[in-house]
């Protein structure tokens, strides 16, 4: 189990010692690189691969079999699915604003693909293992509130309007009560890197340790992501498709990507700080048990997402400012106190 | 110079077209928002008129059955019923027991599969994608009774003057028995999974105010007034074929809001799995049709007769001149004029406020447009 | 408790992922029709005896037949045509038949692609279902 366990970092050594001098800029650039691109590819495969997985979810849900015409069982749909998309004709409306109408998709769907070069998968194969780990990915994930909003304007269209006003209040008002909530960890921890975070959870992982912080963290990440129960971005009864309405083709198919891309980078985001990263018993390689964590997160979105209706706007706002951010202050508060009390008992 | 940059934010004219998702059929709504709140509504109506009442001049008073169940097509014996009774109130025929009891069975199970969809369509409109399947499965159950007896799932053309037009087989009894057994739970699951919830209660609760003062002055009838505090059911005022011989309750609620009127469509689901037990239960044996002459010439005169529809009350005023076809028949539709509270209901509140208002209000465009 | 409504709707749609599917698999399994279903209509021509009962009760003058007078004076059905895109499937003509000629028949994938195939010619239908057995 050693050996898969540590073959990706063996094959990386090899690649280095390659080079004239393993230690070089050279050599540092092309594995940067190469881990680039490899995280690029495995968000495509992933986000694609959760295109089948949610109408399949769907179909459970109501007692029916889901697409099932192609490939086994159907789960090669979303070939034809993005066929499709290619095939459509690529216009931009008459007044819209050209430039911010063209680069608002490639800011969904490049946000996650950054936020994964930061995450673990096994020990010692992360692109870049930044000290400020996650600073950076909330950083980062700030950015997508401004490309729902560029899509909106942009399209001069009063349904993408008001699509557009929705999204700035929704995913400004769930960031707060998410990044309090991974103020906990980090607490505990006393790093922002996170491969000691995940190396720190090695004798229990943090969600028996922080529960509430665990919850806190999926309800905002729902919101961030725009699922339902909170997808008031694009709902369909009644802003047709808010944001998205005036794009077709491939520009949607990159917004409709670029949702699950998000909705990767999120949970391997939960993974990472609350259920362990790639810690398991020794049956599996880490890898795998990194990426079953990850599916279990988003089975249990995808759950989440096909039971419930969608709230109402003022309920979204009085429920993220006047219910989830005592709650996260809450759970600060209480993990400083138990902090507290530990080292009082315990460091003498 | 001045005019032309004023202070403030501007009104915005949102036109939810007849092609929108949650329209419930091609209804066109011009709403005036600020922001996100509603200040005015205008709906425009018309985009499935098809002449009925016109056409109905020129069609003998049989050959019109099968137009009228297109009227609200959720429910069509209903429509079936109003129409043959009021022609059979101006002819003075009497109708054999059985035929009305079965006319009961159906128009009560057209009543559950209306509530089913209206149930389905409610839950689509504020997202709730599952809840929308579990109604229409078991909805399939009731089409197929239908179609093993009239023919036909939707549109069912079962009435006719002077009785039915058919006798159903054992195995319809037999399903029958089965379907009321299996649905008491079915809807606990449909209460379960859509109203039961605290996000779907926090969007229906107080909103649409429909107060009952402003319920009787506008004339909304069904379901609607019932949830606003007046117990008016069309059944018990004034009872038509034999629903003063059945045993069951007309439910009220006072709540006046979204949530009630959608909790009251599922007491209205129970009260009607009691009425047709007791129907099976009493059904005597004997023939479905009345002799009625082959050319059906009604005497001069004009008649109105109402039904209890699943959406309202619903209306037929026949005016007859002595011919095998009528002079005029005027349709009052129960959807059609409980369309008029939108104003009431939806100023003043959110725009998705008002989808899930008109929602609960439960029009179908085959009634509104004619 | 606060928020019961919500576990017990995930529990339903838990228990639905894990039980069996409901669905029916058309077209690899056609489904069975009852008899009485009014998806069609179907024409015995020797049956007929050309009164034109079914014409005058259909409300939207659906069908047309000709007939002619033979050697006993009594009348043979000459042609008989049914424009069913005017038609409403509402078997008010089936009920009209005093010989039971016409019926309603179970098939239901009747589109076409031009609306000129919608005028149906009754009798060579009636020949052409007999000649594959179905009838």
């Amino acid at each position: 189990m050693d050996a898969i366990n540590n073959l990706p970092v063996k094959i990386a050594d090899v690649i280095r010692g390659l080079f004239a001098d393993p230690n070089s800029i050279w050599a540092d650039l092309t594995m940067t690189l190469i881990g680039m691109i490899l995280v690029i590819v495995v968000i495509v495969v992933a986000a694609l691969f959760l295109v089948i997985l949610e109408r399949k979810v769907a179909g459970w849900a109501s007692q029916r079999p889901g697409p099932n015409r192609l490939g086994p069982r159907g789960w090669f749909q979303t070939i034809a699915d993005a066929l499709k998309l290619l095939g459509k004709e690529d216009f931009t409306p008459g007044n819209a604003d050209k430039v911010m109408y063209k680069i608002a998709p490639m800011f969904v769907f490049g946000i996650p693909i950054l936020t994964l070069a930061i995450v673990p998968f096994g020990y010692g194969m992360t692109v870049i293992d930044l000290e400020l780990g996650i600073f950076f990915y909330l950083g980062v994930t700030s950015v997508s509130t401004l490309a729902f909003l560029m899509a909106g304007w942009s399209s001069n269209n009063k349904y993408s309007l008001v699509g557009g006003m929705r999204a700035v209040a929704q995913m400004i008002s769930y960031e707060i009560p998410l990044i309090f909530s991974l103020l906990g960890v980090v607490m505990l921890t006393q790093t922002f890197n996170l491969t000691k975070i995940v190396e720190a959870q090695a004798t229990i992982p943090f969600i028996f340790l922080q529960p509430l912080a665990f919850i806190i963290f999926l309800i905002c990440g729902q919101a961030e992501v725009n699922r339902a129960p909170f997808d008031l971005l694009e709902a369909d009864q009644e802003i047709i498709a808010g944001p998205f309405t005036e794009y077709s083709g491939l520009r949607w198919g990159l917004f409709y990507l670029g949702e699950y891309a998000n909705l990767v980078a999120m949970c391997a985001l939960a993974a990472t700080v609350f259920l362990g990263g790639w810690q398991g018993p020794a049956i599996l390689p880490g890898v795998a048990w990194f990426w079953l964590k990850v599916g279990l997160l988003i089975f249990v979105s995808m759950w989440v997402r096909w039971t419930f209706p969608r709230i109402r706007i003022d309920h979204l706002m009085h429920f993220a400012w006047k219910v989830l951010l005592p709650l996260a202050l809450l759970n600060i508060l209480l993990t400083g106190l138990g902090i507290y009390i530990y080292q009082l008992v315990i460091g003498g | 110079m001045s005019e032309m940059y004023q202070e403030g934010t501007e009104e915005l004219l949102l036109n939810m077209g007849p092609q929108h998702p949650s329209m419930h059929g091609v209804f066109r709504m011009i709403v005036r928002l600020q922001g996100e709140t509603v200040t005015g509504i205008e709906p425009k109506i018309g985009y499935l008129h098809r002449g009925l009442e016109k056409l109905a001049e020129s069609r003998t008073y049989t050959q019109f059955i099968p137009y009228t169940d297109r009227l609200d097509y959720l429910a069509s014996p209903h429509n079936n019923m109003a129409y043959v009774q009021a022609v059979e109130k101006l002819m003075g025929v009497e109708v054999p027991e059985r035929a009305e009891y079965l006319r009961i069975i159906f128009a009560e199970l057209a009543r559950f599969a209306s509530h089913q969809v209206f149930i389905a369509s409610a839950a689509l409109d504020i997202a709730g994608w599952t809840a929308w399947g579990y109604p229409f499965r078991d909805r399939e159950r009731i089409l197929d009774l239908f179609e093993m007896t009239s023919g036909s799932r939707l549109t069912v053309n079962a009435m006719r003057i002077g009785g039915m037009s058919f006798d159903p087989t054992p195995e319809f009894w037999a399903a029958l028995e089965s379907f009321v057994d299996d649905m008491p739970e079915k809807i606990e699951e449909y209460y379960n999974i859509y109203l039961g919830n605290e996000i779907t209660q926090g969007r229906l609760k107080n909103v649409g105010i429909l107060s009952k003062e402003a319920a009787e002055n506008l004339c909304i009838t069904g379901p609607a007034l019932r949830a606003s505090g007046v117990q008016y059911d069309v059944r018990k005022a004034e009872p038509y074929g034999i629903y003063d011989r059945f045993d069951f309750d007309v439910p009220v609620l006072y709540g006046c809001d979204s949530f009630d009127r959608n909790m009251i469509r599922f007491l209205e689901m129970n009260e009607s799995l009691k009425i047709i037990r007791q129907a099976m239960r009493d059904i005597p044996e004997g023939p479905v049709m009345a002799k009625v002459p082959k050319i059906i010439k009604p005497p001069v005169g004009e008649v109105y007769h109402r039904v209890e529809n699943p959406k309202g009350e619903l209306g037929f005023y026949i005016v007859s001149n002595g011919t095998p076809k009528p002079e005029r028949v005027k349709i009052r539709a129960g959807a059609f004029v409980n369309l008029q509270c939108l104003e009431e209901i939806g100023v003043g509140t959110y725009i998705q406020d008002l989808i899930c208002s008109f929602a609960s209000l439960d029009a179908v465009l085959g009634e509104v447009d004619k | 408790m606060l928020g019961k409504g919500l576990f017990k709707g995930m529990g339903i749609t838990i228990k639905k992922m894990l039980g069996p599917n409901i669905t029916e698999f058309y077209p690899e399994v056609l489904p069975n029709l009852p008899k009485t279903v009014r998806s069609s209509m179907g024409l015995e021509p020797e049956k007929c005896i050309s009164c034109s009962l079914c014409a005058m009760a259909c409300p939207n003058e659906v069908i047309t037949l000709t007939s002619e007078k033979n050697e006993n004076n009594k009348k043979v059905l000459q042609t008989y045509h049914m424009d069913v895109g005017r038609c409403l499937f509402c078997g008010l003509c089936t009920e009209a038949c005093p010989t039971n000629a016409l019926t309603v028949t179970q098939e239901f994938e009747n589109s076409v692609f031009y609306p000129e195939d919608l005028d149906w010619d009754m009798i060579a239908r009636s020949k052409r279902n007999r000649k594959e057995g179905n009838e």
